[in-house]
């Protein structure tokens, strides 16, 4: 055994941190989740984008050929974790560019699919930013109930239908759109594929959905007869569910490296915090404090297990799962604790993280008001365990 | 990073498996639950001759000479079968500290007794306040001649009635703070003036009251320095706590296991009631806190194994072990129903041993004040280094 990251991964966190004193405005603190909201922090985040793209981090453990460094697995978690502790933004390219688009292109993609998209991510440039649209009104957890339906027309697909929660939407220039190209398959997770789509192509509408704090995250997307070269289809017809499995999985295990470093950053903050304003003293604050340091540390010893069985070449099944749900919980935890250390200064909102009245950035009532939404992006935490229970535990499948 | 045993670890794992599996099989533990000694001195001997009491101990005293994550792994183990003997409190307890501090007469006596299961040695360290904190050792202690004269009582004593030798964590000086003025003495448990007692644990697990009345040591028995002992009690204190929740480890691991098995198996409504997602959803977070408590102990393990032991990282695993000893084992009990609340079902032996763990090298508001205390000193990374 051997519980400490190599020489190679303290330089990386070195230079990270070195990058984030020098490119990041004085007192930066991200609010997770947020940067899609405004066009200032879009813009600032696209900026970042195209700087850790030059850096050659944005897209690092990709191989060379691609726009990556080919950089282990154990450079490419200290970096989701570092960039995540400083909040520099701009790491995904939208939703899923880096984390999941790539990595399944990489594994079911076309050549000429790979060597247009790949090298558009890696260049952390605004054509290549993402969306993924997966869910629908009738398919969420039940997410192979999807309708919007593909049909091919000579060298074409004709794409209808309707996805809802799609994040960044707004933003982005490609849809990883999960479609049904087999409308008579006998059973529903038979029939699906992945398709890329330009996002501005005819006939396709975005309407924004605000959330309950006020957040311009995610949308609605309408599909009307939007036409698609039939090469943009990823992968085999109907072997959509298939490769979705992975990319979802890639998905949650993005989750666990940038949730620790995000975290820590927060209880960091939440220690500093009470300390300076004399609360630190008070034995049920620090203790609360300390559960949530052990939270902290057993969430970042599990994404490194994590990370070092895929380094060991195995596929990990369920633990990007527990990860995910892991950091689903203590993100909530968090998010009560910290609001109540800030007291009624946690009643500020959010979005007005300049106000005077507004501690830490706003950073606890953003978790506060986002977290939710961090639990059911990728999967609920109900659907998380039913994988962890069947795929954990070898129990039967409960739904 | 590297989250693979070592070919020993794996050695000593399924070694120390099937030892335990064929020696102390679960109607063995519960025999000796009610057995006058606790422990059965015959499986004593054999265990010290597969080399397990010396296992980390130099071969110049016995020993195999093997490291801190090794003893780590063989804990896990005894955890998991609930193996009922002396051997956390005469290893963890007082051979480690004893290899450390102790001089070389003491080292080549002791050691090698221990080393070859010749004696049991325990550790009498908290007394009627019953904390881990130095204010809390109150035993008197007085130079007469030269022999010091030792007084008081000592509470939850380990195996004290089966004890040839007890560490004895005294007080020596009134003056400065109750750090200073403790030392630590090792005393011949058939002294006169000890008396002994077993208290009626749930566990059965053989903690005893011991009351000193003007026991004589002799000078040569004092263990490191007059009035340093407090540093000897630390290096117990972390030493222990870790390999303590390897032990919880074990215990957690087998209550998983043997509740999953139950939950696939048991049939209602007409189907296993593990396909409920109730009963699914409950073991899925157990698993979750099982795998975390296992990596965080031997992430502290591991540090102390390097030489570079982490208060704060040590504190966190006996905490995450507290919790999680309890949490798994409370909700073991509930998914097995009713017959959970037997003494028939097997893990009710690691439930009932869910305090005697809590308690034994500090409770979680102990740690969590240890961690607190540590995250109060650390300089967070946002300041000074950056923005």
């Amino acid at each position: 055994m051997d519980f400490k990251f190599g020489e190679k991964e303290e330089q990386l966190r070195r230079e990270i941190r070195e990058f984030a004193k020098e490119e990041l405005p004085p007192g930066w603190l991200a609010a997770m989740l947020e940067e899609e909201n405004s066009d200032e922090d879009w813009g600032f985040a696209m900026t970042m984008s195209g700087k850790l793209a030059e850096k050659g981090w944005l897209t690092m453990s990709w191989p060379v050929e691609y726009g990556g460094k080919g950089a282990s697995l154990w450079e490419q978690l200290a970096y989701s974790e570092e960039a995540a502790y400083w909040g520099i933004p701009g790491v995904g390219m939208g939703i899923g560019g880096v984390d999941w688009v790539g990595p399944s292109l990489m594994m079911f993609g076309s050549e000429e699919l790979k060597k247009k998209h790949l090298p558009l991510i890696a260049s952390g440039k605004p054509d290549g930013v993402w969306c993924t649209a997966y869910s629908e009104p009738n398919a969420g957890s039940d997410f192979a109930n999807i309708r919007t339906s593909a049909i091919r027309e000579k060298d074409e697909y004709i794409i209808n239908g309707q996805k809802i929660w799609t994040s960044a939407a707004h933003r982005a220039r490609w849809c990883w759109l999960a479609v049904r190209t087999d409308l008579n398959a006998p059973k529903k997770h038979q029939g699906i594929s992945v398709i890329i789509v330009d996002m501005k192509s005819k006939g396709v509408t975005v309407r924004p959905l605000i959330n309950y704090a006020g957040y311009h995250i995610f949308n609605e997307v309408f599909f009307d007869d939007v036409r698609v070269p039939s090469t943009n289809l990823v992968g085999k017809e109907n072997n959509g569910w298939y490769q979705l499995m992975h990319s979802l999985g890639f998905e949650r295990g993005s989750v666990a490296g940038r949730g620790c470093g995000y975290n820590r950053r927060i209880l960091d903050e939440l220690v500093q915090y009470a300390k300076e304003n004399h609360l630190f003293r008070e034995k049920e604050i620090r203790h609360k404090l300390a559960d949530m340091a052990v939270l902290i540390e057993t969430q970042r010893i599990l994404a490194c297990e994590t990370i070092w069985k895929m380094s060991k070449g195995s596929n990990p099944v369920y633990e990007p799962s527990r990860d995910k749900v892991f950091n689903d919980q203590i993100a909530e935890r968090l998010a009560i604790i910290g609001t109540g250390l800030l007291g009624m200064y946690s009643q500020m909102d959010p979005l007005q993280r300049k106000s005077k009245w507004t501690k830490l950035k706003g950073c606890v009532e953003a978790l506060y008001w986002l977290f939710p939404g961090i639990a059911i992006a990728a999967g609920t935490d109900e659907v998380e365990m039913n994988i962890i229970g069947q795929f954990g535990l070898k129990l039967p499948k409960s739904y | 990073m590297d989250f693979d045993f070592s070919e020993d670890q794996i050695m000593i794992k399924d070694a120390a498996r099937k030892f335990l599996e064929k020696e102390c099989p679960k109607d063995m533990v519960r025999k000796l639950k009610e057995d006058k000694l606790g422990y059965d001195p015959l499986m004593w001997q054999k265990m010290a001759d597969l080399g397990w009491m010396g296992l980390i101990l130099p071969e110049e005293y016995g020993g195999t000479g093997l490291a801190y994550m090794d003893l780590v792994v063989l804990m896990e183990e005894m955890g998991r079968n609930l193996l009922p003997a002396p051997f956390f409190p005469t290893v963890a307890l007082c051979a480690l500290p004893i290899l450390e501090y102790g001089s070389a007469e003491q080292k080549e006596k002791i050691l090698s007794e221990i080393a070859n299961g010749e004696k049991v040695y325990t550790l009498a360290l908290t007394e009627g306040s019953a904390t881990y904190e130095a204010s809390g050792i109150e035993l008197c202690v007085y130079l007469e001649g030269d022999d010091y004269l030792l007084s008081g009582t000592k509470l939850f004593v380990p195996y004290a009635h089966a004890a040839d030798y007890l560490l004895v964590v005294g007080r020596t000086s009134q003056k400065g703070n109750p750090e200073e003025g403790v030392t630590v003495f090792i005393v011949d448990a058939k002294s006169p003036g000890i008396d002994t007692e077993v208290i009626p644990t749930a566990a059965h697990d053989r903690q005893c009251e011991v009351r000193f009345d003007r026991v004589k040591v002799p000078r040569e028995n004092v263990l490191g320095e007059v009035n340093k002992g407090w540093d000897i009690v630390e290096f117990i204190l972390q030493r222990g706590a870790v390999l303590k929740c390897a032990e919880m480890l074990g215990g957690t691991e087998a209550v998983l296991e043997m509740t999953n098995n139950y939950a696939k198996e048991r049939i209602q409504f007409d189907k296993p009631i593990g396909s409920f997602q109730a009963i699914q959803h409950k073991l899925a977070q157990m698993l979750i806190e099982v795998e975390g408590l296992r990596y965080l102990t031997y992430e502290a393990a591991w540090h102390i194994n390097a030489g570079i032991p982490s208060k704060l990282l040590i504190s966190m695993a006996k905490t995450k072990a507290n919790e999680v000893y309890q949490r798994t084992c409370l909700d073991g009990v509930k998914i097995h129903g009713a017959v959970g609340f037997t003494e028939e079902l097997d893990l009710s032996l690691y439930f009932i041993r869910t305090k005697s763990s809590e308690f034994s090298l500090g409770d979680g508001g102990f740690h969590r004040e240890r961690i607190a205390c540590e995250l109060e000193q650390l300089q967070p990374l946002f300041i000074g280094n950056c923005l």
